[in-house]
């Protein structure tokens, strides 16, 4: 359970650093391999050459959450002429895509990407956020305190905020209709309604299997990979596209590191500071006022 | 309070009264021994007090607006820029310019140079008002103001980076009250609780340099997690929490010369002769320190520009705002500050520090704000926005002020 | 176009339809029904009637659709590798090997239970519906969007807020001055 001891590891990592500056315990700070996901989580497969921008999974999101009603109808196609991201009211959204040299515009539907190690989830400092085993990326808003890290932290730029709400503003996001469905296993809202089955759902694992047979069986068809199989630590959803993703909307250029690990440089930093700054600092005191002391020492002896 | 000295009297500085018979109360040494109607009439003469009245009136108002209409009433509620002015100037700004404390406390307690005690109570009392209202901008910005103990309390995400901000600000806040107690003891006399703060004052002083270590890093590790967002310029993950922590250590020397500078100029009546007579001198001294540590800076920016093998970016138009940065609130600080100390130029060293401190507010809103989300737009704060930090700025000021009018920062209480 | 709930009722319905079909297509052999009413998304669409007949003028080879079930060898030479003297299989009807419920936990339990299914990449009733049909209209020219072939019902209005129940005009430009 390498995942486990590694979240362990995270937590116990600064809660140990709290504690010490409390308590003066140390923390055990050895480095631990990467958490890969849970093993049977679940994810979808979105297949952009497959997508005709028709928004059903904005409306069936819109009706599976209880979202407020849209500016327009959902089969207005003039919301495609621009980009839009995830909102408070839209927890996924589908872009168009003008590929140069190509007939047909790609259509990309963005929402929670429910990442393996969420970036969100590392950086809460109330633990609003859980991954559940069957993939979801959850958010408890019982405890926000409304400081919005998890936006900064989002490579993928989902997080909303209902800013207008005064006395309970809290954070919106695609949930995997994990209460309503996934949960009891079965698919989110929007998969069920794509007519073209642009969305597949399934275990992760298999899925990724999905994904490269299908690069396989039709080179031609698709770039040679699969967005969000490595990108920051895997992600559930993940994605397939005719052309290359950067014209198509996806930061290419986020790595493969869980965000987490650019952060752990200054975790490891905690625990050695807490530790050898008391002794180091005390250690200049003595030798700074030395000669204080000497003095004393002398006029007393005189 | 020029015009009251010149008519005889003198700045309340001692339990007794100038007369030595009667024991200050407390009510007149809040209104500084003067009766109530002198009181008020020199606030009233002081033109400054007046601009703080209009702020006050109308960025009140908005204040207020701000909890009654919710934060789309004073942002553009940006899912894209979740972090404005509040926290880009009030946490981010505020903090590492609040340094002074932590530098000062070292310096004389635990380095034991008693030299620079006539400005050590300004370094912590700069401190902690820097630190306590960053706090108070946070809460302006929190969507959840009433919640901010949970993190301590209710619901504890202890492996992020926000947590040990958090508990350490909290518990060097705590710290610094401490530190600060002595000062307050003496003004309202009492000699027990002062002792007691003396016994502990090396433990304290050492508990602050480690919190402020790791706030001040940790501060910077915050934008580690958003390392596809700040331009590659502004952030070197394994660096970053270096590099705030660094830059700290001069924001707060250069931000203790500009307020003493200040002090000397606007408020010399409060001053003894003890902190004007040491001032000059002094502040070469912090010219030095703030030099040794740009210098260090200088050098782990350009380590960290290496590092990434950002040099790519100097070319582009990030790039020379970069180095424009980098030389205003840098280098030609080291030049300026190396001039003023080989020279004994104590005013070149104080329009040094001013200018640092500029630059070191540059390099965090330049982090927070304006090279955020460089593959996106840039967003322009709210109009509201603005005036609510200037509103509460100001009260930073007028409760600064307030302080400094009393307790013996500035002056050393007579017995 | 959409799918949102479907019903246990509704489901019964279709699948009663299917069988009906798949025995109609058993007796008259090669023929096919003359038509079939497609009504996997009553709930929020009305019934597409496909002129089966039309259809099978139009592709010529059963294969088009049928891949290789009808009898007639499939014209993906990948399906070929395996089906090219398969024969007819005992059901053509699409729904018989392109599940209905594609993504619930059963036919998901299924696919994991049997290591050897090659086909596990195989579309749902739905997209399989989508994919063919609309394939061929884009390339034929004919009617292509969602309410060429589906009219929506009052339910199906609610659901895409349109119709009566479209949002006011207001409503839009007061968010765009903002």
């Amino acid at each position: 359970m390498n995942e486990l001891s590694r979240r362990k590891f995270l937590k116990g990592g600064l809660a140990g650093g709290a504690m010490v500056s409390l308590l003066g315990k140390s923390s055990k700070s050895e480095a631990a391999p990467s958490f890969g996901g849970y093993p049977d989580s679940m994810g979808v497969l979105v297949d952009l050459t497959r997508c005709v921008g028709c928004r059903s999974c904005e409306a069936a999101c819109n009706k599976e959450q209880g979202l407020p009603a849209p500016d327009l109808p959902f089969d207005d196609m003039s919301v495609l002429e621009e980009k839009r991201r995830t909102s408070e009211g839209a927890y996924t959204v589908v872009n168009k895509y003008e590929i140069p040299g190509k007939d047909h515009p790609l259509y990309r539907k963005m929402q929670c990407n429910h990442c393996n190690e969420p970036a969100c989830l590392t950086s809460c400092f109330v633990n609003a956020y859980r991954k559940t085993p069957e993939g979801a990326v959850m958010y408890d808003p019982t405890v926000c305190v409304g400081c919005r890290t998890c936006m900064i932290a989002c490579p993928f730029y989902v997080p909303a905020y209902s800013y207008s709400s005064v006395l309970n503003p809290v954070i919106k996001k695609c949930i995997f209709c994990y209460e309503t469905r996934l949960k009891f296993g079965r698919p989110p809202a929007c998969v069920e309604a794509c007519p073209k089955e642009v969305l597949t759902f399934g275990k992760r694992t298999n899925l990724l299997k999905i994904a490269h047979d299908r690069i396989r069986n039709y080179p031609d068809k698709y770039v040679d990979q699969v967005y969000g199989e490595k990108e920051v630590g895997g992600t559930a959803w993940m994605y397939l596209s005719s052309a290359p993703f950067e014209e198509v909307g996806f930061d290419t250029h986020l790595g493969n590191d869980p965000i987490i690990n650019y952060v752990k440089e200054f975790l490891t930093v905690v625990p050695m500071v807490l530790t050898i700054w008391p002794a180091l600092f005390a250690g200049f005191h003595l030798l700074a006022t030395r000669k204080d002391v000497q003095n004393k020492e002398n006029s007393a002896g005189k | 309070m020029n015009r009251f000295i010149a008519q005889g009297k003198t700045p309340l500085a001692a339990h007794v009264s100038t007369d030595g018979m009667t024991m200050w109360s407390v009510k007149e040494k809040l209104l500084l021994g003067l009766t109530p109607k002198e009181y008020v009439a020199q606030a009233i003469r002081n033109p400054l007090n007046w601009l703080f009245a209009v702020i006050f009136i109308f960025g009140g108002a908005i204040t207020v607006g701000r909890f009654i209409f919710g934060l789309s009433y004073v942002t553009h509620s940006s899912y894209d820029y979740p972090w404005g002015l509040f926290l880009g100037w009030g946490l981010f700004v505020m903090v590492p310019l609040s340094a002074s404390g932590f530098m000062l406390g070292t310096t004389v307690e635990v380095f034991g140079r008693h030299d620079f005690k006539p400005i050590e109570r300004l370094a912590l009392l700069n401190g902690l008002l820097g630190y306590l209202f960053a706090v108070i901008f946070l809460q302006v910005d929190l969507g959840q103001p009433w919640r901010l103990i949970y993190p301590m309390f209710v619901s504890l995400g202890p492996a992020a980076v926000l947590f040990l901000v958090a508990w350490h600000v909290a518990t060097y806040l705590s710290v610094q009250v401490a530190e600060l107690l002595p000062a307050f003891a003496e003004w309202v006399n009492w000699p027990g609780l002062k002792k007691t703060v003396k016994s502990m004052i090396l433990g304290l002083t050492i508990s602050g340099i480690i919190l402020s270590t790791l706030h001040q890093g940790a501060l910077g590790a915050l934008f580690t997690y958003a390392p596809g967002k700040v331009h590659p310029l502004w952030i070197s993950a394994p660096f970053q929490w270096f590099h705030f922590f660094c830059s700290s250590i001069f924001a707060g020397l250069c931000m203790l010369i500009v307020v003493s500078t200040l002090c000397k100029k606007f408020m010399a009546w409060r001053c003894d002769d003890n902190f004007l007579n040491n001032l000059d001198r002094l502040t070469l001294g912090l010219a030095k320190g703030s030099a040794l540590a740009l210098i260090t800076y200088l050098v782990i920016k350009i380590i960290g520009v290496a590092h990434d093998g950002d040099w790519g970016y100097l070319a582009s138009g990030w790039g020379q705002w970069f180095m424009l940065e980098m030389f205003i609130g840098v280098i030609l600080p080291i030049i300026l500050f190396t001039i003023a100390i080989k020279n004994n130029m104590v005013g070149l060293a104080r329009f040094t520090a001013f200018i640092t401190v500029l630059g070191i507010a540059l390099n965090r809103l330049n982090t927070a704000l304006i090279t955020f989300n460089w593959k996106l737009y840039q967003e322009i704060p709210h109009w509201r926005e603005v005036v609510i930090v200037i509103t509460i700025y100001s009260l930073f000021i007028v409760t600064y002020r307030f302080i400094l009018y009393r307790l013996p920062i500035l002056y050393t209480w007579k017995k | 176009m959409q799918m949102d709930h479907i019903p246990k009722l509704t489901m019964r319905i279709i699948l009663a339809m299917v069988l009906a079909f798949g025995t109609a297509q058993i007796s008259s052999a090669m023929d096919g029904p003359d038509a079939v009413e497609l009504n996997a998304l009553a709930e929020l669409y009305g019934p597409v009637n496909f002129d089966h007949t039309m259809h099978t003028d139009i592709a010529g080879d059963c294969a088009v659709c049928h891949h290789h079930t009808t009898g007639t060898p499939p014209q993906d030479p990948r399906c070929a590798k395996c089906h090219a003297k398969s024969g007819p299989a005992d059901e053509v009807a699409c729904q018989s090997c392109h599940a209905a419920k594609r993504f619930e936990a059963e036919y998901l339990n299924k696919l994991a239970a049997d290591n050897t299914i090659y086909h596990v990449d195989r579309l749902g009733l739905k997209a399989a519906y989508h994919q063919r049909c609309m394939g061929c209209h884009e390339e034929s020219g004919a009617p292509n969007g969602c309410q060429d072939c589906h009219t929506r019902n009052d339910a199906g209005d609610k659901v895409f807020h349109a119709g009566q129940y479209a949002p006011p005009p207001s409503a839009h430009k007061a968010k765009e001055g903002h």
